[in-house]
């Protein structure tokens, strides 16, 4: 369960301050498939930010069974989104010039599970996606941007984390591969009890989650 | 994969980068270890050629230099205090004479034109002064040069650079005895032998010896015991000069003072190690030009890979950032770009240590002729009244060690220049750590 209480962030922009979150209270409970909407600039990636502990919030509370992680230290902060979280992002964000496995292997890397244990549960979690075979070997830029997400997918559960955080996971593929995508994500928050937050502006998606939120101007609209 | 294993790969993530960066680097790293074998090297000779130079401190009569200038002689009283100065070892004192009339020698040397020239010069100012007016008309013979000491085994003193015996033996320095020993062209010229007696000074001197000085100028005088010279020619009581010896290197400086102060400005001292300096100075000035570009290599290297690896760090910004969301610290993501850095350098130094090893002679070569030409002509002009004094194997000395100034690769070297690489490689990587503790996860969020 995640509580949000009274959550606040500010940025200062010039000689002005913007609150690109805007006192979020909303509770998300454990193994939903949950999508938060919005149009650009409405504040979506910074409650993400927040959530995933990226940054740390202005004001309010975010609390991860009983502990608030806006107060967390550095070195716990560190931990917690090692072990927590799974990021999945619009631009897959992986390591060029490592293989496909190489990139699942990194989060099990800096837990410090030992060598030939990550490499099994690399393998065990690419083939979970669809990843197979020789494609496993393969570095990003010789897979498609579908594989390419799936890989991505496959790392946000490497440390086997209570959240995935999606920030436009399907922002840069075609309608179907999106939908392949959202499918993938909703059957493994459903297996694994992962909850998965998804940030989109594709209201498409949002049909298909448990709860959807909505973001305007930084504050929260609950459908 | 680990942080090692991926800064490693990371390193020739771009190729065209890499290689240029490693090109430039060994080049640096090169110079580097050329400049310190250089530096190591002539250190060495210069060390070599002050300890054979020895402490001697040559004290002469002010205003007087072999038989030229005028004023007086030292006396034996005042070189007699030298021996209790703290830190003398040996005094070695010498006197000289020329014998044209007062002698039945004959010269060894024809007189020439040279000799013709300086009798003229000498005759025009005896003229001048009213002389007998028949002096032009003497038949003009070389003057025979006597010189007298109380220690042969100090030959430097004697202007002579050997003293082989090839009849008879030495004489006691402090001997009395009117004996002498004889350049071969001497005694040829006069058929002596050992045994034979010569006149001078209207005595009777016995020739104990004969010796070959190595050249026909110095074969043609002959040496006596000091005080037995003294005697002959009236000049009790007189020194030409004193070469005194210290004990250490350290104790030169005090030595020199006590005979400023106990002379004051009745002679001139000067001691082996500032003639010396004059011989040395082309090395000093190698070993300046070496440290300098050394210092300069090194700091042009950390340049380069400080400057390389921050646009390293602001290029992969983003990634930084990644790593940083999927859990990585930043001391792991610091000790990742920090191995891309030293693959770089390591990589550099390797180069770098062939290109020294095969360059650092020639550099050092181009470095003594460019030097040596400069300086030998100056020094030969302004220390030859004392280089007389000393003795010509002072300037020799240095002369041949500069020629044989040769670099010498060692393991110990090669072990400093993989040092000054991991040096130039931290140095390097720190400040890009800053750079990368400061990139916030947060940044991934953000639009490209």
């Amino acid at each position: 369960m995640i509580k949000i209480q009274d959550l606040s962030k500010t940025f200062k922009s010039g000689e002005h301050d913007v609150r690109a979150v805007n006192q979020i209270s909303c509770e998300i409970p454990d193994g939903v498939f949950c999508a938060i909407v919005g149009k650009s600039g409405s504040g979506k990636s910074t409650l993400l930010s927040l959530l995933g502990a990226l940054d740390r919030p202005s004001n309010g509370s975010i609390e991860v069974d009983g502990t608030n992680i806006a107060k967390l230290s550095d070195t716990k902060l560190i931990k917690y989104r090692r072990d927590s979280i799974g990021f999945v992002f619009q631009n897959y964000n992986l390591i060029p010039n490592l293989t496909a496995l190489e990139n699942v292997m990194l989060p099990l890397e800096f837990k410090g599970i030992a060598v030939s244990q990550r490499k099994i549960r690399a393998e065990k979690l690419l083939e979970q996606v669809g990843i197979t075979g020789i494609k496993q070997e393969r570095k990003p830029g010789k897979l498609s941007g579908g594989e390419q997400q799936r890989v991505s997918i496959a790392r946000a559960l490497a440390n086997k984390p209570k959240f995935i955080l999606a920030d436009e996971p399907t922002g840069n593929l075609d309608s179907n591969t999106g939908k392949i995508i959202i499918e993938l994500l909703k059957k493994l928050a459903k297996t694994a009890n992962t909850t998965v937050i998804a940030v989109t502006h594709d209201e498409s998606i949002a049909k298909n989650a448990q709860m959807t939120f909505t973001l305007k101007d930084g504050k929260l609209v609950k459908n | 994969m680990g942080a090692i294993s991926r800064g490693f790969k990371n390193a020739f993530r771009n190729g065209v980068r890499s290689l240029s960066v490693v090109l430039i680097l060994s080049i640096s790293i090169g110079m580097t270890l050329i400049m310190f074998m250089s530096l190591k090297t002539v250190q060495g000779k210069i060390d070599s050629v002050k300890s054979s130079i020895g402490n001697t401190i040559s004290v002469s009569p002010a205003g007087i230099r072999g038989f030229e200038g005028g004023g007086d002689l030292l006396t034996n009283d005042s070189v007699s205090k030298i021996s209790s100065i703290d830190g003398v070892s040996k005094v070695v004192t010498t006197l000289m004479d020329h014998l044209s009339d007062n002698t039945s020698l004959q010269p060894s040397q024809d007189a020439g034109n040279f000799g013709r020239r300086q009798q003229m010069s000498t005759n025009s100012q005896i003229n001048s002064s009213s002389a007998p007016a028949d002096s032009a008309n003497h038949e003009f013979r070389m003057p025979i040069m006597v010189t007298a000491t109380n220690d042969l085994s100090s030959i430097a003193s004697l202007n002579i650079s050997q003293l082989n015996m090839t009849a008879g033996e030495k004489f006691d320095g402090n001997s009395t005895d009117t004996v002498a020993i004889v350049g071969s062209e001497l005694a040829t010229k006069n058929s002596l032998t050992v045994g034979s007696t010569f006149q001078a000074y209207s005595k009777d001197i016995k020739v104990v010896g004969i010796f070959d000085a190595g050249n026909k100028f110095a074969n043609g005088q002959f040496f006596m015991p000091i005080k037995a010279l003294q005697v002959l020619s009236n000049q009790q009581d007189q020194i030409n000069s004193v070469a005194v010896q210290v004990s250490t290197v350290d104790k030169l400086d005090s030595v020199v003072a006590a005979l400023k102060t106990q002379f004051g400005d009745k002679a001139d001292i000067v001691s082996s190690q500032d003639t010396e300096k004059e011989a040395v100075a082309p090395l000093e000035n190698i070993k300046s030009i070496s440290l300098y570009s050394l210092v300069g290599s090194m700091i042009a290297g950390a340049v380069i890979l400080f400057l390389t690896m921050i646009m390293i760090v602001r290029e992969r910004r983003r990634e930084i950032g990644v790593l940083k969301a999927i859990g990585s610290s930043n001391v792991m993501v610091t000790a990742q770009f920090a191995v891309e850095a030293m693959v770089l350098t390591i990589s550099s130094s390797i180069i770098g240590i062939i290109l020294g090893t095969f360059l650092s002679n020639p550099i050092l070569k181009v470095l003594v002729s460019s030097n040596t030409t400069q300086r030998t002509a100056g020094s030969a002009a302004d220390g030859h009244a004392m280089m007389m004094k000393m003795g010509a194997s002072v300037v020799s000395g240095a002369q041949g060690a500069l020629r044989d100034l040769s670099a010498t690769v060692s393991i110990s070297i090669i072990l400093y220049g993989l040092l000054a690489a991991i040096l130039i490689a931290i140095i390097g990587s720190v400040i890009p750590s800053f750079i990368i503790a400061k990139i916030s996860p947060a940044e991934v969020m953000r639009a490209e």
